[in-house]
């Protein structure tokens, strides 16, 4: 390819989800889903009976990743707001998962992406959906200023 | 051997990727040659791994070394055709992402093996 290196400007953001930082989400998310569905798609034909509620959420957490993903990488209105509230069960079931997996540590014998609030993913799962909420409302609130 | 040299050429990527988001520079030839050699290294890893994952432990380690094995080729193809695709710093920070993903997914495949193989 030929050359390209040279000054750029950052995409106008503030009216696309996936532009700008938002690029960055999309990247973060779309690794997660592609690690988390793998990941718990192999649990759950393989030993599904060793721990089922724990690849159960796993799974779930897979395809809010996925929803979220296409969701900011859409970017327009009713993709935004998909997104949004995948960003929000997410955040929810990172907490309540993260709390139980303390609180009832029976019930997850194996680790989940949520358990203990993320922590084999670096608390990933734990401040991505804080920062999509962020970026979402703030897209969405730029979008609203603008039209 | 293959471990440390991938995840010395990702963290290299990584850390190109990141300069070049911060000086607004685009995606060129070297930052795509690089890329592309992490590339080879993952699928090199891949088949190695495939090879070998009849040889690790049955437990729960096993999906996640199968599943990181499956998804790193992709992780990388994405982030960079993300940013020939869409010329700004922002995908740039997303090969850097992508960069860092593979050296972590790397490092901790090699630590499923050494425990479980």
């Amino acid at each position: 390819m030929p050359e390209t290196a040279g000054p750029v400007h950052d995409a106008p953001h503030g009216e696309h989800s996936s532009r700008g930082p938002g690029r960055i989400l999309v990247a973060v998310y779309g690794i997660l889903a592609l690690a988390a569905t793998g990941r718990s798609t192999l649990q759950i034909l393989e030993y599904f009976d060793r721990a089922p509620l724990a690849y159960l959420l796993s799974a779930l957490a897979a395809v809010i990743y996925i929803v979220a993903t296409i969701g900011m990488a859409r970017g327009d209105r009713t993709s935004t707001r998909v997104a949004l509230l995948a960003c929000t069960v997410e955040l929810v079931g990172v907490l309540v998962v993260g709390a139980l997996s303390y609180a009832v540590p029976s019930a997850f014998p194996d680790k989940t992406v949520w358990s203990h609030f993320g922590s084999g993913y670096g608390y990933v799962p734990l401040v991505l959906p804080v920062l999509g909420i962020w970026w979402l409302r703030r897209v969405r609130a730029a979008s609203s200023g603008v039209r | 051997m293959l471990t440390q040299v991938l995840v010395a050429a990702a963290a290299l990527l990584f850390v190109v990727a990141l300069v070049y988001a911060a000086i607004d520079r685009l995606i060129d030839n070297f930052l795509l040659g690089l890329a592309t050699l992490v590339e080879l290294g993952v699928v090199a890893q891949l088949v190695r791994g495939l090879f070998g994952l009849g040889r690790i432990d049955t437990g729960s380690d096993t999906a996640t070394f199968a599943a990181y094995l499956l998804t790193l080729p992709f992780v990388l193809a994405i982030t960079v055709w993300s940013a020939i695709k869409d010329k700004t710093r922002w995908a740039m920070v997303a090969v850097a992402v992508g960069a860092f993903a593979v050296v972590v997914m790397t490092l901790r495949l090699q630590q499923i093996w050494d425990l479980h193989a």
